[in-house]
């Protein structure tokens, strides 16, 4: 060390100053760095981008506003103003003289208040000092008594004083304004024609960038009353999950998305974008209006978070979008987010968690396939889902199976059902990716034999009651195009119809002949009344006749899968099988205990073991039902929280597959045995999940109703509650969904999977129903779902074979709910006033008559005098106890406003009547004269064969 | 080659190795506190660090905001030993040759004032110190976390980096031992360090030569049990606490083969060959055996050896005994790991019913 320094010192102290200067200028720079670092945040560029697209928005709407300026009236009443302030300006002495009087009032009121003011604490005090004088009889009570009185007196008088004075400002005020009336009233009109431009020029004022705007967004200063900054909605009804406890939900997604809720700005790049659906999202008037429901509480990610475009969670929807957001945001993969952002197209997961016990929401397109699909697929038969348990299992009952289809069609069918059917909703288990091994296939053949016996011998007997007797396959064929089967069935010979109807609750009907061999009285007394089979099918019986039964009959044996038919499925190895219930009873003892424990048993019940077991394994009862299962839980994990579930615990296994929730699913449902790629696995361990040919559509269709299946809980007051009637209205759809009455009706405007084949005519498809609940009586209906009898009849070519209600096999519970259904829809009473007599007004009658005359209602509708013998609308004696009045008034008035398309006239077009004579052609009268016409001529009966 | 690193840096070969090289830096630390040797150190081990750096798995633990403080604390603790052991070797050198140590050079033992020399520059390290948090803080924001959710914890669930050692004994040793009894030892014993060595060399001066088990056993204890069971619970364990290599992938699924057997076992059932005796003493008696003997008999053993006998006539009866019983239960952590890798042993006293294993 060098000796510089003086003694005493262990350094220079030269040096020592230039480090301490060097390190206080480093700090300064630190100490800037560290507020600039605070202050330059991302959302504030986004926030000043946003400004100066609103400047440029107010600034077309004000040349827009100008525009609609009038200038020609502008100006006159520019001129009128100049000329009223010159009246005003005449009386000025008058005014003047009124304003000093007025000051004048003012001024004593002032002083008024004050006298008043003093009185009433004075009366107010004494009054306290009487009270205490007078209970405990003090001797200057009376002093007090009279002080008070007087005190009051004085009060009194002043409120009077006081209401004289405020009366006589007001005429003065009065006074004043009629002078000046003439400029007031010109004024206003200007300001309504450019009240407009002022109010959009005071928007442009606020939206400036000047020196206030800047001092206000200074660092530091910032905190008191910035311009840009952070905006948030706090919602009190939607929480988060904090795990220990639940916090009001934030959202600042509005700090960048700065228009969402703003009409105008469509046309913008995101974040600036408007919401595309203002009305159902994010509008203050649609039904979810952002103050209520936020952002996030849909479309997931972290709303609370604004530090960049990362941590909000943002999902790019594809691969190309990710490149791109890579490069603008340096986007990255989400982590230690417990819920990231749903993609664009799967937005609407975000319904699933408040909407549930509702089989469809409205407007939630992609969700609604995803639920169909589901449904389609039957997810539900093996996988618990929360609010899916009412549905019946997927698949048709096996306990009389060996009535229905031979041993060998049962085997081939389920070892590879698209073999025999490409559109077979049966799932394919078996010569899967992870099972196609030979010594895999050699158990697999086994295991299928043995469930086939355990089926087979389980089986019930069943006695067709009718017989086959042969028919006209070309009739048959008819009848399956035209009485309805195809909203529940796809067909082979129509397959453009039925890739239209996109039938899926019944079989696609293909090869029937080979499915039913040496079976067709079964298929003749199943086509006449399906529950004499199975008494809880969904099939329902069209009221064939017997000839019609056996022509479809004959028509659907026509039709044969030659290819299948010649399969011979290998028989069941007896060492195979031995082998496979030895490894089933080892699992629990030793290899000898389980041989001696098989040695015990014979050869028949080692198959039915063997059977008992496999169906166990795949969970085959889980769609059917079959004896010895009853009661047992599905086979498949539950999916109910699925979309909380975390990304660990999804087994990707060797894949190269999206790491994410949505990637798992997808692929999952595209080839669920993928995971088993690269595992070398035991047999009884191989994934048994089996695939189901999806398209890729479907599957994220399904995908996005199964990650909006989160654990989220939403407090009550935040998720949608059903009202008293959307409750039975969700109650009933469950019926309608489960016999897939929406495969032929329309319901207001929903569903109706059939009507696209009447694009034609679509009044010779199935009735649509609109405010069927107002329309038609609720006993009516109720009678009708169980006695269904034909209301009309069709043009002669279709009559033969026309589209047809059949009779479903409906509980009376289940008839009640879809009665109540459509009554609660419409939001109807139960039951009308049908013993009421109809009471004329003088005349009323005879211009009825001669009004149902002009209008030739018989010309169509049967039941009046001259009725066709054909008609082709509805017997008009039935109404009374079918229609409801009020309804009737309705249709009459505009048939079409209700059913567009409907053959019924408008016979009161724009509210003109066409037979101006009657009732002076008053409408409201016509209509009512005929509904009163229609009441008297109804019998009293439900249907035409009821007594 | 990274296989080969991935391969050596589980801890069954780099404790050993690390062991070993620690030995060898002590054994040769002459060679190791010079200056060249430093440069050397530094010129290899920079483009070592840059190969490293260049994989990225690699460098995402390296970058992870809660692993920085680590990165920093061994830049540091490699100069600072270096550092350390250069003055030694320097100061020793000079002993040798019959010269006082540098600390003591009469223009070394001038007396300052306090002001400004003290002062002045402890301002000057404040300053500085408070820049580089404030830079650090801005650079690497607080790493934020999904909120804490009882019925699911974070794998790997890690404990604040200073006590990931602790946390690595936890492999090894019942929670009783590695998070209380050995803790509480580790504390007793560096209280109870003034009072045992009372060797008044190198009071004010760095030297090795003149005190070389003080040293030698505390950097052991320091290094080897300490930090390098922080660098191993930071960088090279992954979810589920299973080892990953430098340069491996964390992979949630990997699985790895540990079947660990109690000493009690391997006595009565696999030598012995009869079934484990119901009495819970005589059942662990080998274990409890083995434990006794290895902290009475050994102590007095030490004394047969040189080294035992030097210290007993410098330190006297109870600084002996507490320094040898401190030292030994020191080294049961690496006995205990050598044997967990060699035996699968899982513990050489196992009595959970009364909640001690050891």
């Amino acid at each position: 060390m060098s000796k510089k320094q003086e003694p005493g010192m262990a350094f220079n102290m030269q040096k020592l100053n230039k480090i301490f200067a060097f390190l206080s200028v480093a700090f300064l720079i630190t100490v800037v760095w560290m507020f600039l670092d605070d202050y330059m945040r991302p959302w504030k560029a986004v926030q000043l981008k946003g400004i100066k697209i609103k400047q440029e928005k107010v600034l077309k709407d004000i040349e827009a506003a100008e525009k609609e300026i009038n200038t020609d009236s502008l100006a006159k009443f520019e001129m009128q103003l100049e000329a009223s302030r010159k009246t005003v300006e005449s009386r000025k002495k008058a005014i003047e003289a009124v304003e000093d009087e007025m000051n004048m009032i003012v001024k004593e009121l002032k002083n008024e208040t004050i006298v008043k003011g003093i009185a009433n604490s004075q009366v107010s005090a004494v009054g306290f000092q009487y009270g205490v004088a007078h209970s405990h009889h003090y001797s200057n009570e009376k002093d007090l008594y009279k002080k008070l009185q007087g005190l009051k007196k004085d009060f009194a008088e002043s409120s009077e004083r006081m209401k004289i004075l405020q009366a006589k400002e007001k005429s003065l005020k009065r006074k004043v304004l009629t002078f000046s009336k003439e400029v007031r009233d010109t004024e206003r009109s200007i300001e309504g024609i450019i009240g407009k431009r002022e109010l959009l020029l005071g928007a442009k004022k606020k939206l400036a960038m000047d020196p206030i705007f800047v001092l206000r967004n200074l660092p530091i200063i910032d905190f008191l009353d910035p311009t840009l900054k952070i905006r948030q909605v706090v919602l009190e009804n939607i929480t988060d999950d904090r795990y220990f406890r639940h916090v009001p939900k934030v959202d600042r997604c509005m700090t960048c998305h700065l228009f969402i809720d703003e009409k105008g700005y469509e046309k913008q790049e995101n974040p600036y974008k408007t919401h595309p659906n203002l009305d159902l999202m994010v509008g203050a008037k649609g039904k979810h209006p952002m103050k209520k429901f936020g952002c996030t509480t849909c479309h997931g990610g972290e709303g609370h978070r604004v530090n960049d475009f990362n941590s909000a969670a943002h999902m790019p929807k594809d691969l190309a979008q990710q490149k791109d957001w890579e490069k603008k945001y340096n986007w990255h993969e989400p982590h230690k987010v417990p819920i990231v952002q749903f993609r664009r197209g799967q937005y609407e997961a975000g319904c699933v968690k408040c909407h549930s016990n509702v089989e469809y929401i409205p407007e939630a397109t992609v969700l609604n396939q995803g639920r169909r699909n589901i449904r389609k697929f039957g997810c539900y038969g093996c996988h618990k889902i929360k609010g899916w348990e009412h549905n019946r299992k997927p698949g048709p009952s096996l306990e009389k199976i060996a009535s229905k289809v031979s041993k060998e069609f049962f085997k081939n069918w389920v070892w590879s059902p698209k073999s025999f059917n490409k559109h077979a909703k049966m799932p394919q288990f078996f010569n899967q990716t992870n099972n196609n091994s030979p010594e895999f296939i050699r158990k697999n053949i086994t295991e299928v034999n043995a469930i086939a016996e355990y089926v087979y011998n389980k089986s019930k007997p069943y006695k067709p009651f009718a017989k086959y007797t042969g028919g006209s396959s070309k009739r048959g064929k008819k009848l399956v195009k035209e009485v309805g089967c195809m909203a529940c069935h796809g067909v082979k010979d129509f397959t453009v119809g039925s890739k239209k109807v996109d039938a899926f609750v019944g079989p696609y009907l293909s090869g029937i002949g080979t499915k039913v061999k040496n079976r067709e009285n079964w298929l003749v007394s199943w086509l006449l009344k399906p529950s004499h089979y199975q008494k809880d099918t969904v099939m329902p019986s069209f009221r064939l006749s017997r000839r019609e039964a056996n022509d479809i009959a004959t028509y659907l044996l026509s039709k044969k899968n030659k290819k299948f038919e010649e399969l011979k499925f290998e028989p069941m190895s007896k060492t195979v099988r031995d082998e496979l219930l030895v490894e089933y009873f080892s699992a629990f003892s030793p290899a000898d205990v389980a041989k001696v424990k098989l040695s015990k048993m014979s050869d028949h019940e080692r198959t039915m073991e063997l059977g008992y077991r496999s169906v166990g394994k795949y969970g085959c009862y889980s769609c059917h039902n079959i004896e010895g299962f009853e009661g047992r839980a599905p086979i498949g994990p539950e999916l109910t929280k699925l979309g909380s579930k975390p990304l660990t615990q999804f087994g990707f296994g060797h894949e190269k597959v999206s790491h994410s929730r949505d990637g798992w699913i997808k692929a999952h449902l595209l080839n669920p045995r993928r995971w088993d790629n690269g595992a070398d696995k035991p047999f009884k361990d191989l994934l048994r999940m089996p695939q189901f040919d999806m398209t890729e559509k479907q599957a994220s269709d399904i995908t996005v109703a199964l990650i909006g299946q989160v654990a989220d809980k939403v407090p009550a007051t935040g998720v949608k509650q059903l009202d008293k009637d959307e409750a039975v209205v969700a109650e009933g759809m469950k019926i309608v969904t489960k016999y897939n009455c929406i495969g032929c009706h329309q319901i207001d405007g929903a569903y109706g999977d059939i009507l696209p084949l009447y694009d034609e005519d679509i009044n010779q498809g199935p009735p649509r129903l609109v405010g069927q609940g107002h329309r038609v009586q609720a006993d009516w209906l109720h009678h009708f779902l169980d006695n269904v009898t034909p209301i009309r009849f069709f043009d002669k070519e279709f009559a033969a074979t026309p589209i047809r209600m059949p009779s479903f096999n409906f509980t009376n519970e289940e008839r009640n709910k879809l009665v109540a259904l459509f009554q609660h829809k419409s939001k109807q009473k139960t039951f009308e006033d049908n013993t009421k007599k109809v009471v004329w007004e003088r005349g009323e009658r005879r211009g009825a008559l001669k009004l149902v005359e002009s209008l030739a209602c018989n010309s169509c509708h049967a039941g009046l005098a001259g009725s066709p013998s054909e008609p082709t609308a509805p017997n008009l004696k039935l109404a009374k106890r079918r229609l409801r009045p009020s309804w009737i008034k309705k249709w009459l008035k505009d048939p079409q406003a209700i059913l567009e398309g409907t053959p019924m006239p408008s016979f009161w077009e724009d509210g003109e009547s066409m037979d101006e004579d009657i009732f002076g052609g008053d409408p409201e009268r016509q209509q009512n004269a005929l509904v009163k016409y229609l009441l008297e001529i109804g019998v009293d009966s439900l249907s035409p064969n009821q007594k | 080659m990274r296989e080969l690193i991935n391969w050596l840096a589980e801890p069954i070969r780099s404790f050993p190795i690390f062991t070993f090289l620690f030995f060898m830096m002590m054994r040769y630390y002459k060679v190791v506190g010079t200056k060249k040797f430093g440069y050397w150190g530094l010129a290899i081990s920079i483009p070592v660090v840059a190969w490293f750096c260049a994989d990225p798995n690699f460098l995402a633990i390296i970058l992870w905001p809660d692993n920085i403080p680590i990165n920093i604390i061994i830049i540091m603790l490699t100069f600072l030993t270096w550092l350390s052991l250069y003055k030694c070797a320097e100061n020793d050198k000079r002993i040798e040759a019959g010269e006082c140590p540098i600390e003591a050079l009469p223009e070394n033992r001038e007396k300052v004032w306090a002001w400004p020399n003290l002062v002045y520059t402890e301002l000057f390290v404040i300053i500085a110190t408070t820049i580089f948090l404030v830079v650090w803080a801005i650079i690497f924001k607080a790493p934020l976390e999904e909120p804490a959710n009882v019925t699911w914890a974070p794998n790997p669930a890690k404990a604040p980096w200073y006590f990931l050692g602790l946390q690595e004994m936890l492999v090894y040793f019942d929670p009783w031992m590695a998070g209380v009894v050995l803790p509480g030892v580790i504390v007793v014993g560096l209280i109870a360090i003034p009072f045992i060595d009372t060797n008044p060399k190198g009071n004010g001066y760095y030297t090795f030569a003149e005190r070389p088990l003080a040293i030698t056993s505390f950097l052991f204890g320091w290094l080897v049990l300490w930090i390098y069971l922080i660098i191993v619970g930071t960088f090279l364990r992954g979810p589920n606490w299973t080892f990953y290599g430098p340069f491996e992938y964390w992979d949630f699924h990997k699985v790895v083969a540990d079947y660990n057997v109690n000493l009690s076992e391997y006595v009565w059932i696999k030598i012995l060959n009869v079934p484990m005796p119901k009495n819970l003493v005589l059942r662990e008696i080998f274990g409890i055996i083995g434990t006794v003997a290895y902290l009475t008999v050994l102590p007095f053993l030490s004394l047969k050896t040189k080294i035992g006998k030097e210290l007993y006539a410098k330190s006297g009866t109870i600084r002996y005994y507490i320094f040898v019983f401190l030292f030994i239960i020191m080294m049961s952590l690496p006995i205990k790991m050598v044997l967990r890798w060699l035996i699968n042993l899982k513990y050489i006293v196992a009595l959970p019913e009364w909640e001690l294993n050891l």
